[in-house]
C-alpha cells in the first residue's frame, strides 16, 4: 500500500513539471496550427544551456531558470518569421509545411548538438539533488522532484492567469478560436503567433533546466520529450489548453505505476499504447475538446 | 406508385447545441428543376452534405430512387447517381482542367483512355475545351465555376446538387451559367439547386422549397411562392434583388 | 478532336520518356561494377537502397499527402523478419524476402485502417509513436535478441548485394512509374491528396485507396530491410529501428521533391552526397545532420517542391519539359 501510494505521488510529481513542456506545445497548435516537432529538441537545448551556465558560471542551475526563459523566447520570436513564412506559402498544405519545417529544424538542433557534446551523457545537480523530505515516515518527497512539480504548477497558474485574466491572453484564445474573425477585428495575426511562439520556446527551453537536473542530459535526449508531449497533447486534444494539466498528471502516473509495477522497459510501450488507443477512439482527445 | 427520386423524411442534424436540420421532408420528381433557397444559414449547405453522405443523421431516412441511402459513404453515393458542387469550388489544384474531371469519371469508365474521352466531351458541353490542358491554378473564377460543375458530372450523375453556384459571377456570366444549367435538364437529369439571388431561381426551376432554420416553411411553384407571407416574413422584409 | 490528341500523346510521349530514362539508368547500372572499384560499389549500392526507400515513402507521403514519420518501421521489421525467417526456419534468402515484403504490406494495411482516418498533423504522430513503440518492441522480446540484436550468418558478397539492391530498387521506380504516374491509381491519390473531400465526392473510395498506397509503400522497405540485414549480418533496435530511417526517408523525399517520380532518387543521391563529403572534411561525425535540417527547411521556405522543382518539371509528369525540350530542339 506504502508502495502504491509513492508510486502515485511520483507520478503527480513528476506530471506537474510535464505540463509545462505540454502548455506552450499545445498553445501553439491551437493558435497557429502548427505542430512543432522540435518539442523535445527545445528542451533538450534548454539543459545544454543550464548546464554550460552552470560550467561557466558555476551557481545553482536554478537561478538561471528566468534567463534561459528569456532565452528561448528571444530564440523563438527569432525563428518565428521563418516558421510563419513556411506555414503561409500557398502553394502547399500549411500543416504539413510548418511540420516538416520543425522537423527540420529539430534534425538541425540534434545534428548541432551530437557534434558538439557526441553521445556523452552529461549531468547537473542542484542543491536540492538527493535531498527528500519525508512524509510522517509514509511516503518520501524528492525533494529535487517536489520542486519540479511546484516549479510546472506554478508555471501553469501563471500561465492561466497570463491566458484568461490579461488583454493579451484574450486576444490569443480569440485568435485560436477563429483567426480570420480576429484578423478582421484588428488583430496581428502573424505577430500574436510570434508571441505565442516565444512563448512556447521559452517556457519549454526554461523546462531543460529542471528536466536536464532530474534526469540526464545526451544530445538525443529530444525524441524523449518530443514522445511525452503529443502523448499529452493527443490526450488532452490538441490545442486545448486546461485538458493538458489533467493529461500530464495522466502521463506522469501512468509512467510511474508501468514503471514500478511491470517494469521500466515496457513505460514507453504502455505509452504509445494508450496514446495511439486514444488517438483512434477519440481523436479530439479524452475529454473530446480538442480540434 | 411513382417513386420520387429523391426522398427525405423527417432528417434532423444537429451540430453542438445548434440544430441545422430540423424534421424536413422534400421529395424531388424525376427530371425536374427544383430550387432551394433560404436565408443564410438556414441549412441549405448542410442538406447537400447530408443528402451526398457527408454528415451522418442524427435521425430519418433519406432515399433514392427507391433505395435507402441513409448511412451510406460519399463515394458509394457518388456512385449511385448523387453528384454535387461546392460553394467554394473544391479543385484538385496540381492537375490539369482535363484531369480534374477524368477523376471523376473513374466509376463510369474502364481504362485511362476512356476516361479521358469522357471527361473531353464533357469540358466541351460546359464550354472549357480550349482550356483542357491548364493547371487549374490559372483559370478565372467563372472557369472554376464551370470545371466544379464540369466534375459533378463527370461521374454521370441522374441527380446534381448545385450549391450556389452563381456566387461570384457577374451578370454576364450568370446568364451564361443559366442557360447552361437549362440545357442540362433533361429526363435524365435532375437538378437541385440552391440560390440566393431570387430571380435565377425563379427563372429555372419547377417547384421550390423555402428553409428557414432547417425547416421547410414552403414548398411550391415559383409564382405562388413569391406571394406566400410566410417566405416573406422569413427575409424579414429584405427582397434580394437579382443582379440585373 | 485535334486537341485531345494532342493531350493524349504527348501524356504517352511523357510515359516512354520516364521508362527510358528508368531502362537506361538501370542498364548503366548492370555494368557500372566492371568499372569502379569496390569502395564505390558499396557506395552506390547504398545510394540505391536509399533512392528506393525514399520513393517508397514518396508513395504515402508525396502522392497521398499523409505524411508517414514511422515509415522506418517497415524497414526494420523486414530486417529482423528475415533474419528469423532464415536463422529459425532456413527458408531461402529470396523467399524470405518476399514474405518480409508481404507481411510489412499486412501490417501497413492493419495500422493504416485505423490510423488514415487521421488527418495531417495527427496521423504524423500516430505513425511517429508506431514507429518508436516497434523499436521498443524490438528491444523488449527475447526472440529479436532485445537491446543486443541479432547476429547474422555472412552470407554473400558484395557484388551480389549491388545487384540485388539495383533490381529491388528498379522495381521499386517501376511500380510507381506504372501504379502511380501513369494510372487511374495515381490519379486518386493525387486527388485524395489535394481535396479528399472533394475526391470522396466524384467516386473515390478514399479509404480503400489510402490504404493501399499505404501497403504498397511499407512493402518495399520490408523487402530492403532483410537485404541490409544481411548486408551488414548484425543488426539491432538502434540500428534498424532508429528514428533516423525514417528522417532519411523523409529529407530525401522532401529535398528531391515528393510527389515525382525522380525526386528521390536526387534526393537520395544529394543527401547521400553531402553525408560523405562532410564526413571527408570533418570526419566521422554527425554535422552533415545540421546540413541537412538547414537543406530541409530551405525547402520548405523556398522550393516547397524540390530540387526537381527547380528543373521545371511539374509535379505531377514532365510533360512540360518534353514540350519545352521540343521547343527547344524544334522537333
Amino acid at each position: 500500500m506504502e508502495l502504491f501510494i509513492q508510486t502515485l505521488i511520483d507520478g503527480l510529481l513528476i506530471g506537474g513539471l510535464i505540463i509545462v513542456v505540454g502548455i506552450g506545445f499545445s498553445l501553439c497548435f491551437g493558435v497557429m496550427h502548427i505542430v512543432d516537432f522540435a518539442v523535445g529538441e527545445w528542451v533538450m537545448l534548454g539543459a545544454y544551456t543550464s548546464y554550460l551556465m552552470v560550467r561557466y558560471f558555476g551557481h545553482d542551475p536554478m537561478i538561471y531558470l528566468p534567463i534561459l526563459f528569456l532565452i528561448f523566447a528571444g530564440l523563438g520570436w527569432l525563428i518565428y518569421p521563418l516558421i510563419y513564412r513556411a506555414v503561409s506559402g500557398k502553394r502547399h498544405n500549411p500543416v504539413i509545411m510548418g511540420l516538416v519545417f520543425t522537423f527540420g529544424l529539430s534534425i538541425m538542433a540534434k545534428g548541432g548538438a551530437l557534434s558538439v557534446w557526441g553521445y556523452h551523457i552529461q549531468s547537473i545537480t542542484t542543491w536540492l539533488s538527493g535531498k527528500s523530505l519525508s512524509l510522517g515516515g509514509l511516503v518520501t518527497l524528492p525533494a529535487l522532484r517536489f520542486a519540479g512539480f511546484i516549479f510546472g504548477i506554478g508555471v501553469t497558474l501563471l500561465f492561466m492567469i497570463f491566458l484568461y485574466k490579461t488583454k493579451f491572453g484574450v486576444i490569443i484564445r480569440a485568435t485560436a478560436q477563429d483567426r480570420e474573425t480576429a484578423s478582421l477585428l484588428g488583430t496581428d495575426v502573424k505577430k500574436i503567433g510570434g508571441l505565442v511562439y516565444s512563448l512556447y520556446a521559452g517556457l519549454t527551453g526554461m523546462s531543460g533546466v529542471l528536466i536536464g537536473a532530474l534526469f540526464s542530459i545526451h544530445a538525443a535526449m529530444g525524441a524523449k520529450y518530443c514522445t511525452l508531449a503529443f502523448f499529452v497533447v493527443v490526450l488532452a486534444g490538441m490545442g486545448y489548453v486546461p485538458g493538458v494539466i489533467i493529461a500530464a498528471f495522466v502521463l506522469g502516473l501512468l509512467q510511474s505505476l508501468v514503471g514500478v509495477y511491470i517494469g521500466g522497459r515496457y513505460n514507453l510501450v504502455a505509452l504509445f499504447i494508450v496514446m495511439y488507443g486514444v488517438l483512434l477512439i477519440t481523436p479530439k482527445g479524452l475529454l473530446r475538446r480538442g480540434i | 406508385m411513382v417513386t420520387h427520386l429523391l426522398e427525405t423524411k423527417n432528417i434532423k442534424k444537429s451540430f453542438g447545441g445548434v440544430t441545422a436540420i430540423n424534421n424536413l421532408s422534400l421529395t424531388v420528381e424525376k427530371g425536374t428543376i427544383f430550387g432551394i433557397i433560404g436565408p443564410n444559414g438556414s441549412g441549405k449547405t448542410t442538406l447537400f452534405n447530408l443528402i451526398t453522405g457527408m454528415y451522418p443523421l442524427d435521425s430519418g431516412t433519406i432515399f433514392f430512387n427507391g433505395k435507402n441511402i441513409t448511412g451510406l459513404r460519399p463515394h458509394q453515393i457518388a456512385k449511385l447517381g448523387i453528384g454535387r458542387t461546392f460553394q467554394v469550388p473544391a479543385l484538385f489544384s496540381k492537375m490539369t482542367v482535363l484531369e480534374n474531371v477524368m477523376v471523376s469519371t473513374f466509376i463510369r469508365s474502364s481504362s485511362l483512355k476512356e476516361s479521358q474521352k469522357m471527361a473531353w466531351d464533357i469540358l466541351e458541353l460546359v464550354g472549357l475545351k480550349e482550356k483542357a490542358n491548364q493547371q487549374v491554378n490559372n483559370i478565372t473564377m467563372e472557369d472554376r465555376k464551370r470545371l466544379e460543375l464540369a466534375r459533378a458530372l463527370g461521374t454521370k450523375p441522374s441527380l446534381l446538387l448545385l450549391d450556389e453556384v452563381m456566387a461570384g459571377l457577374n451578370p454576364v456570366e450568370m446568364k451564361a451559367a443559366i442557360e447552361l444549367i437549362r440545357s442540362l435538364k433533361t429526363e435524365e437529369l435532375t437538378i437541385i439547386i440552391v440560390e440566393h439571388i431570387m430571380d435565377v431561381i425563379l427563372s429555372l426551376c419547377d417547384r421550390i422549397a423555402v428553409l428557414d432554420y432547417g425547416q421547410k416553411i414552403a414548398e411550391d411553384i415559383p409564382e405562388r411562392i413569391t406571394n406566400n407571407p410566410e417566405v416573406i416574413k422569413a427575409y424579414l422584409g429584405e427582397r434580394y434583388r437579382a443582379r440585373n | 478532336m485535334e486537341f485531345q490528341r494532342e493531350t493524349y500523346s504527348s501524356n504517352h510521349k511523357t510515359s516512354f520518356f520516364n521508362l527510358g530514362i528508368l531502362i537506361f539508368m538501370i542498364a548503366l547500372l548492370l555494368f557500372l561494377p566492371l568499372f569502379i572499384s569496390p569502395l564505390w560499389i558499396r557506395i552506390t549500392t547504398e545510394v540505391l537502397m536509399w533512392a528506393g526507400l525514399a520513393q517508397s515513402w514518396n508513395i504515402i507521403g508525396g502522392y497521398t499527402g499523409y505524411l508517414c514519420f514511422g515509415h522506418g518501421a517497415f524497414f526494420g521489421i523486414g530486417a529482423y523478419l528475415t533474419g528469423l525467417l532464415m536463422v529459425h526456419l532456413n527458408w531461402p534468402f529470396g523467399f524470405c524476402l518476399f514474405i518480409s515484403g508481404i507481411l510489412a504490406s499486412f501490417l501497413a494495411f492493419f495500422i493504416g485502417y485505423p490510423t488514415l482516418r487521421l488527418r495531417g498533423a495527427y496521423f504524423a504522430i500516430a505513425t511517429w509513436a508506431f514507429g518508436e513503440m516497434i523499436r521498443q518492441i524490438a528491444t523488449i522480446l527475447d526472440i529479436t535478441g532485445g537491446a543486443f540484436g541479432m547476429q547474422l550468418p555472412a552470407y554473400l558478397n558484395l557484388p551480389f548485394f549491388y545487384y540485388i539492391m539495383l533490381l529491388v530498387t528498379g522495381m521499386t521506380y517501376l511500380t510507381t512509374h506504372l501504379l502511380l504516374e501513369r494510372a487511374r491509381f495515381g490519379y486518386r491519390l493525387l486527388a485524395i491528396r489535394e481535396h479528399e473531400e472533394a475526391a470522396e465526392m466524384v467516386g473515390v473510395d478514399t479509404t480503400m485507396t489510402k490504404i493501399k498506397a499505404f501497403a504498397l509503400s511499407a512493402f518495399f522497405p520490408g523487402i530492403f530491410g532483410g537485404i541490409y540485414a544481411y548486408w551488414v549480418t548484425y543488426i539491432h533496435p538502434d540500428s534498424v529501428l532508429k528514428a533516423d530511417i525514417t528522417d532519411f526517408m523523409v529529407v530525401m523525399a522532401f529535398l528531391g521533391g515528393i510527389g515525382s517520380l525522380w525526386g528521390p532518387l536526387l534526393g537520395a543521391i544529394v543527401v547521400q552526397f553531402i553525408q560523405r563529403i562532410l564526413w571527408i572534411v570533418w570526419g566521422e561525425g554527425t554535422f552533415y545532420l545540421v546540413i541537412i535540417g538547414l537543406s530541409i527547411c530551405a525547402v520548405v521556405l523556398f522550393i516547397p517542391n524540390g530540387l526537381i522543382g527547380l528543373l521545371e518539371v511539374r509535379i505531377h509528369s514532365p510533360k512540360e519539359s518534353i514540350n519545352f525540350l521540343m521547343k527547344k530542339f524544334k522537333w
